[in-house]
């Protein structure tokens, strides 16, 4: 019953559905696993890349990590080329932003801004929705540093801590349990049967290599791998530096495997204590 | 009155061994009356290339935000610093852009390319560019600049002999004209760095 109401973008099924939009997220569930968490001093963001062939000569430093702004970065899941388009109107509305106010994009903005380009195709035009999942990561003076995740209806929202393509429920479920630690937990415990839980849990969020640490794990979990290796994984940090001024840090090889094999080391003692 | 002389500039750039140096005068002046003695007028676009904008105030600082954009999306794009040749070329290019109403700026490009080799060019309002290997000079006082540089410079001069020059052509020329001066500073770029010195000079 939903075929006929599934070509166009600008029809609502009788449901009130739009369905080209929800194919295009599905799309995405079979892209390569993008996790972003937020730490206390910064914000990581890991990707599984899915191409790598040894007969690759890639111009580009990453297919999964992009650039926006001195102050910002992405990554993608999803259709690449689509990505390009919007990575390339990220990049301009953030410099033109800069050239109009001398100021830096803030986050949100940046944000909304591709969102809104993003929408536009499930609204006008018959043309059909991009295929991109986003996680960006940023930092500005309003809000510290923020982590986003946006998708192809134009929708966009904040996190702690979220995970996008293939397999992302398995690993959202291991950022549920293992992303922060809520504090006075004793407290609460009888607490929890007599007052409301307003959120008195306070998150207390990771220091960078507990961020790192947490995205590998994570990736193992959504990656089918048997053995996860660090040509399989690109780990991506931003920071800021003594100046003030933000670090993109794509990990080498030799960093990555450096976290990969910690955080084995860690599940396998946790392993023989129980 | 011209409107390239409304506020007031002088600005030289020179080659010397492996390095290059850009230096200009700091006024803002409104015809007659000055009204600024710290003008920003040289711009650090890389590490190794500097442009410097001698002409109308107004169109100073928007071309300094127009080139800044201009390089940040190239490095976004391309994974690369933007060389001083393709940095000159772009910035002819938006003045002839404008070939009918033009930024009242004539421009100065000073670098090292990646082979640290040193690069200047200069340019017309409308985006004439000429390439020397000795020195470029812009602004109100060019006749006094073109004399002073001529006259003391040499070829492959160090660091150090070369900011010497730099600075007593500067100086000397700003002082026998009226809208440059009051303030001055040096930029020496060599493959290890840049170093930026201010100049002690008559304040009038």
């Amino acid at each position: 019953m939903a075929r006929r109401y599934d070509s166009s973008t600008t029809t609502f099924s009788p449901e009130g559905r739009l369905h080209q939009v929800e194919y295009a997220i599905e799309a995405i569930n079979n892209a390569g696993t993008c996790v972003g968490i937020l730490a206390k001093n910064g914000v990581v963001m890991a990707c599984e890349k899915k191409v790598t062939s040894s007969l690759l000569a890639p111009t580009k430093t990453s297919e999964k990590t992009y650039k926006l702004c001195d102050h910002a970065a992405c990554t993608v899941a999803g259709l690449t080329a689509d990505a390009n388009i919007l990575i390339d109107q990220a990049r301009l509305r953030a410099g033109r932003y800069q050239y109009q106010y001398v100021e830096p994009i803030p986050m949100e903005q940046l944000v909304e801004h591709v969102c809104n380009y993003k929408q536009a195709y499930t609204q006008y035009g018959g043309l059909r929705p991009f295929g991109v999942s986003f996680l960006f990561a940023g930092y500005d003076t309003h809000y510290g540093f923020q982590l986003y995740q946006s998708d192809p209806s134009g929708n966009y929202s904040g996190w702690k801590a979220t995970v996008v393509g293939a397999n992302n429920q398995a690993g959202k479920s291991l950022l549920k349990t293992e992303y922060g630690v809520t504090s006075n937990k004793e407290e609460t415990k009888e607490e929890m049967k007599t007052n409301d839980m307003k959120g008195d849990d306070v998150v207390e969020m990771p220091d960078l290599e507990g961020a790192l640490e947490l995205a590998v794990k994570v990736l193992n979990k959504t990656m089918d791998a048997t053995a996860t290796s660090s040509d399989k994984m690109e780990l991506f940090s931003l920071t800021l530096d003594d100046k003030g001024e933000c670090v993109h840090k794509i990990l080498t090889a030799d960093e990555t495997q450096k976290v990969i094999d910690k955080v084995e080391a860690k599940a396998a003692a946790a392993a023989t204590e129980s | 009155m011209s409107i390239l002389e409304y506020n007031g500039a002088a600005i030289i750039a020179m080659t010397g061994k492996e390095c290059v140096a850009i230096a200009s005068d700091t006024r803002l002046g409104a015809q007659a009356q000055t009204v600024s003695c710290d003008f920003r007028k040289v711009f650090k676009i890389d590490d190794k290339l500097f442009v410097g904008l001698a002409g109308l105030a107004t169109d100073v600082t928007t071309l300094e935000n127009t080139l800044k954009f201009r390089r940040s999306l190239y490095e976004l794009r391309e994974e690369r610093s933007m060389t001083p040749k393709v940095f000159s070329n772009v910035l002819s290019n938006l003045l002839y852009e404008k070939r009918f109403g033009p930024y009242f700026i004539e421009p100065i490009v000073a670098g090292l390319d990646d082979t640290n080799k040193p690069f200047l060019s200069g340019m017309d309002l409308i985006g004439a560019p000429v390439y020397t290997d000795d020195f470029v000079v812009s602004g109100t006082a060019t006749a006094n600049m073109y004399g002073m540089c001529e006259t003391l410079y040499q070829k492959d001069m160090e660091p150090e002999e070369l900011f010497e020059t730099i600075s007593q052509a500067l100086l000397a020329s700003v002082d026998r004209d009226a809208l440059s001066g009051w303030g001055a500073e040096v930029h020496i770029i060599t493959k290890e760095g840049v170093t930026s010195r201010q100049l002690k000079g008559r304040m009038d």
